[in-house]
């Protein structure tokens, strides 16, 4: 009897550090994800992820999947737009699953980036076709997969915030095939340029 | 090649040697899996639009690059073996046109061309570099230059290969608990040219133009600063970034000799005037400010050098002239997709105190060894250079620059007119360029340097008739790295 709960003792401390040491090891990878956000990342997507070039997207309060989806794919280089390639491929070949889950998880925790308003106009005109999309032409609206605050769901990524500019250049990427996307292929075949410009201007303004 | 003059076999060997070496790298570059690019960019899996504008111009990524050691990406060696050929190379193939490269004795009547291979398609020079990450706190710049056109004390070119800009450098970045980017950047460096440890391309070491005609009739003086020690000394420096905004570095500089000779390997030191000779360690400082919004970056900023310098490099036991440069440097960057737009700015005074050279041609009506021979105890030297870049895509570019040197009038440095008046070292003048890379390694370029005033004068500067736009040169380049 006494022998049985010596065992039992055994294997529960065992258990305790066990956990305890997946529990540091978790910890120092977030650590070293961290660092490379903060020491790389931000020379870029800017501190906590906030760019202040267009050139370059707002990484802040980004979904934590499609983060991850979007790392993993520089990394095996199936994104491969020019910007893609020419800084992110090399970036995040050096990476492994576990520091882009940790990158992930810092940048999604991050305070969102604030809208930014630069023709109220526009931003109307690209909020009609982001709540409603344009069903005449069989073009759904955007709200439905990224959320009425295009904060994102799931693993459909975060728009608000995000530079317009950015958003253009994906949305002619994804029309073009150049940026596969399954989902968004159909949705976007239609759109026009001034169309992207006024949901691309309503999203930055979020 | 058929360079003027005989080639020695050790010439020969050396040509062999660096063409082999060039078809080696290109055979490895084109199989690497990053790509015709040079090392840095095998190093870091990332394109050469990265790190820069249009090379060597640095973005602010690229500056961030060089000032945290090279670091970023992996060693081209690691415990899973040889990731990358950590070695790159370059090379320029060019024609020069002088618009009248002929020049009329006055004596003899006799008419001689002023610079060699006008109008011929030259090879011209060729780089290797061993540019790569150490580890994760240290990395290199190391170029080693062979010059298939040195122009000999005679005349005659010939082939010469030399230690070119080196950079080692190692770096250390701090953050604080909860910092949002790092706020220090700590390093050392150690190097052979000042200002090549720059990360801002205002100053002279990366400063515009990035390459020029390689036998053009070029103005003669220049500051210290502006090169005339580059890959003669040893500089070693702290530098600090703090917050991405304020930088500062302090340097000191010496003869590149005993252990340091590496940096200057392939210099004539035993020459007089072969190279530059300094006293002790000498001073280099340097600070700017840094500050990044949207698609702009803009730096403001102040560098300096005060050397003691042996007139004479052969002999150490004379007294020094001394050289004091003050430099104030800024710089605007606007990169975008596809419109990218930059401007430097550059201005270098520098006081020269003859302490040395001075009283001995006062004395004996010449200087020490090949040292000058001021006829003022002092004189100062003011160097402005401003510049203009517009590139499209990164593709097709055009720059436009102005450059001006003034300085005292001194017989004894520059000669005197007809009048026995003493001359000064004026020169001025625009450069405009063109640019093509078809690919982001290669450049196709046009290059128009336009004189107004040429070592002192507009017209018969060098009281043989000889006038400032008579040594305009267009020069047509293809420069390319692999």
């Amino acid at each position: 009897m006494k022998r049985k709960h010596v065992a039992l003792a055994a294997m529960f401390l065992s258990g305790v550090l066990t956990a305890a040491s997946a529990q540091d090891n978790a910890a120092a990878i977030q650590k070293a994800a961290e660092e490379k956000a903060v020491n790389l990342c931000s020379t870029c997507h800017g501190p906590r992820g906030i760019s202040t070039s267009p050139e370059f997207p707002i990484l802040a309060a980004q979904r934590k999947g499609y983060l991850e989806a979007q790392i993993n794919a520089f990394r095996h280089q199936t994104r491969g737009e020019k910007d893609a390639h020419d800084f992110m491929w090399g970036i995040a070949g050096n990476l492994d699953e576990a520091i882009i889950g940790g990158i992930a998880t810092y940048y999604a925790s991050q305070p969102p980036a604030p809208g930014r308003t630069t023709d109220p106009a526009l931003v109307a005109t690209g909020k009609e076709l982001f709540d409603k999309g344009v069903p005449e032409r069989g073009i759904p609206a955007c709200q439905v997969c990224h959320g009425p605050d295009a904060t994102g769901r799931d693993d459909f990524p975060r728009l608000a915030g995000q530079h317009a500019k950015y958003i253009v250049k994906q949305l002619n990427y994804i029309q073009s095939l150049v940026r596969s996307a399954p989902v968004m292929h159909g949705i976007v075949k239609d759109l026009t340029p001034p169309e992207m410009q006024a949901v691309a201007a309503y999203v930055q303004s979020k | 090649m058929d360079c003027a003059g005989e080639k020695t076999m050790a010439e020969s060997a050396g040509f062999a040697l660096l063409t082999a070496a060039f078809a080696l790298l290109l055979f490895l570059a084109l199989i690497s899996p990053a790509g015709a690019v040079p090392s840095y960019a095998r190093q870091t899996g990332q394109e050469c639009i990265a790190c820069h504008v249009s090379f060597p111009e640095l973005t602010p990524y690229g500056r961030y690059f060089k000032l945290t050691g090279y670091s970023i990406g992996k060693p081209f060696v690691t415990q899973e073996g040889f990731n990358y050929m950590p070695m790159a190379a370059m090379g320029q193939v060019s024609i020069t046109n002088t618009q009248n490269n002929y020049e009329t004795d006055p004596t003899t009547g006799q008419s001689s061309p002023v610079t060699q291979r006008n109008d011929g398609l030259v090879f011209c020079c060729a780089s290797l570099f061993f540019s790569t990450k150490i580890n994760d706190y240290a990395g290199t710049f190391i170029q080693w230059t062979y010059n298939n056109l040195e122009t000999s004390a005679d005349g005659t070119l010939g082939g010469h290969g030399q230690m070119d800009n080196t950079d080692i450098r190692a770096a250390y970045k701090y953050s604080s608990p909860g910092a949002a980017e790092p706020d220090w950047i700590v390093g050392a460096t150690l190097n052979n040219n000042p200002t090549v440890q720059d990360v801002w391309n205002s100053t002279p070491a990366w400063g515009f133009p990035y390459t020029i005609a390689p036998l053009a009739n070029l103005p003669s003086a220049a500051t210290q600063l502006n090169g005339t020690l580059a890959q003669q000394v040893a500089g070693m420096g702290v530098y600090a970034f703090w917050q991405k905004t304020l930088y500062g570095e302090i340097s000191l500089y010496r003869t590149a000799d005993g252990a340091f000779s590496i940096l200057r390997e392939g210099l004539p030191t035993r020459i007089q005037g072969g190279v530059a000779n300094l006293k002790g360690y000498n001073p280099y400082w340097r600070f700017a400010y840094s500050h990044e919004w949207g698609p702009n970056s803009i730096m403001f900023g102040t560098y300096g050098l005060m050397v003691d310098v042996y007139p004479d490099n052969l002999n150490t036991s004379t007294p020094t002239d001394r050289y004091k440069d003050f430099a104030l440097d800024a710089q605007y960057q606007y990169i975008t997709d596809p419109h990218t737009f930059t401007a430097q700015l550059n201005y270098i005074y520098e006081k020269q105190n003859y302490n040395a050279s001075y009283p001995i041609t006062v004395s004996t009506g010449a200087g020490y060894g090949a040292g000058p021979t001021p006829a003022n105890p002092s004189d100062n030297l003011r160097q402005f250079l401003g510049k203009a870049t517009y590139y499209y895509n990164r593709q097709y570019g055009g720059t436009i620059a102005y450059f001006s040197t003034t300085g005292s009038s001194d017989s004894g440095l520059y000669g005197a007119d007809a009048g026995g008046n003493p001359n000064t070292p004026n020169s001025n003048g625009f450069i405009f360029e063109l640019d093509y890379l078809p690919i982001q390694n290669v450049r196709l370029m046009f290059q128009y340097t336009a004189y107004n005033k040429f070592n002192g004068a507009s017209n018969n500067y060098d009281g043989n008739g000889r006038n400032a736009h008579d040594n305009n040169t267009a020069f047509f380049n293809l420069w390319f790295a692999f």
